[in-house]
């Protein structure tokens, strides 16, 4: 037995051996190893992934606390604390799901390139715009998001801006943590440019 | 052939040097208009009711908002990295390729941070113009008017500078495309 299993196993390793030098003669394949589409797919499934989780633990985000009523003294009411109460929230809200449709509609373009390369270059130049505009709305609605999150985090004594989130903890924990996972998207929307611009550049080397 | 392509080249290194002044200028104003935006008022407080009311001069300046300093900081970066750049690319004559690939990077990497500050800065301008009521957050730009003005061109001037970099980035990606085969 044991004579006749030692030769198998040579023969298909010599088989893979022999099958595997082919493919590496033929020198026209790397020009369209440059472009990394592959990664491209990937990368845009983390930004839908991130966009879309950074948008549910926004708009999840509304706690009702008993607290007294601002303006009126000797006055205590369940106030709701909710996204939509402030406009850099909304807008925040409204980025992230263009973000987040901008991710399914491109990932489903970048799988179309990987299946049928014939206009890869045009899709790389096309990609590195829109990747551009992207990240100019997300990190816009990161910077806003984030700068209100710190008044209400820390408040401000210079203008007369009371913290919040010593009342409002989990509405605080919400906003936080969506801000961080879209900070997330934020430099994925970096990556993905500079993966585009960089493929560009690679195709210029003759 | 080979002078209209050099042509070509020396036109799109003009406009790129352009660009770039333009980027360096327009972050420089916007960090010396919120640098120097400072304004004091005379604001009567009231200690008691049965007292005349106390006038004090309260001051506003941009160091009390921590969105303005994050403004402030990023233009003075980018208006220090366009300065470098600049003298990178006029030093550079014969246009080694891998600095423009870095120069691009780091133009994208400027202009999401000039993105997010413009971001920041507004959102709390905008809490400050009209303040919010559902937090008690009340407005102090019917106060600090002048303040408020200033503050508000620094950020235009601003996001102007984040689109001439952005403008960069898009006419060198058309280049590389252009180029590339």
């Amino acid at each position: 037995m044991a004579s006749i299993d030692k030769p198998d196993p040579e023969v298909p390793t010599k088989l893979v051996a022999s099958e595997g030098a082919p493919p590496l003669p033929p020198p026209p394949a790397p020009p369209c190893k440059v472009d990394y589409f592959a990664v491209d797919v990937a990368l845009r499934v983390w930004l839908f992934a991130a966009a879309v989780t950074s948008v549910v633990v926004m708009v999840t985000s509304e706690e009702t606390e008993v607290v007294p009523v601002p303006g009126v003294p000797n006055h205590i009411l369940p106030l709701p604390a909710k996204f939509n109460h402030s406009p850099a929230f909304i807008y925040f809200v409204a980025a992230l799901s263009v973000a987040g449709l901008y991710s399914i509609i491109t990932a489903l373009a970048s799988i179309s390139v990987l299946l049928k390369p014939d206009f890869s270059k045009t899709f790389l130049l096309h990609f590195a715009f829109l990747d551009l505009l992207m990240l100019g709305v997300v990190a816009s609605a990161v910077g806003a998001a984030g700068a209100v999150g710190y008044i209400g985090l820390k408040g401000n004594s210079h203008v007369g801006w009371s913290k919040e989130c010593s009342v409002y903890k989990k509405f605080c924990t919400h906003v936080g943590s969506s801000i961080a996972v879209a900070l997330f998207a934020a430099v994925l929307l970096v990556l993905l440019s500079m993966l585009s611009i960089s493929s560009l550049h690679r195709r210029i080397r003759d | 052939m080979e002078i209209q392509k050099s042509n070509i080249g020396s036109k799109q290194r003009m406009v790129n040097l352009f660009l770039r002044l333009m980027a360096f200028v327009l972050t420089l104003v916007a960090a010396i208009l919120l640098g120097v935006d400072k304004q004091t008022k005379v604001v009567p407080l009231k200690i008691s009711p049965n007292l005349p009311p106390l006038n004090v001069p309260v001051p506003a300046k941009w160091q009390y908002l921590s969105a303005f300093v994050y403004s402030f900081v990023t233009d003075v970066i980018a208006s220090s990295y366009a300065a470098i750049s600049l003298i990178f690319l006029i030093a550079n004559r014969n246009g080694k390729k891998g600095l423009e690939l870095i120069l691009i990077i780091l133009d994208l990497v400027m202009m999401a941070l000039l993105a997010s500050s413009a971001g920041a800065a507004m959102a709390v301008g905008l809490i400050a113009y009209r303040g919010n009521s559902h937090v008690g957050w009340n407005k102090v730009c019917n106060i600090f008017d002048h303040f408020c003005e200033q503050a508000r061109a620094s950020f235009a001037v601003s996001l102007v500078g984040s689109l001439a970099f952005l403008l960069l980035i898009v006419l060198a990606a058309l280049s590389l495309h252009k180029r590339s085969k």
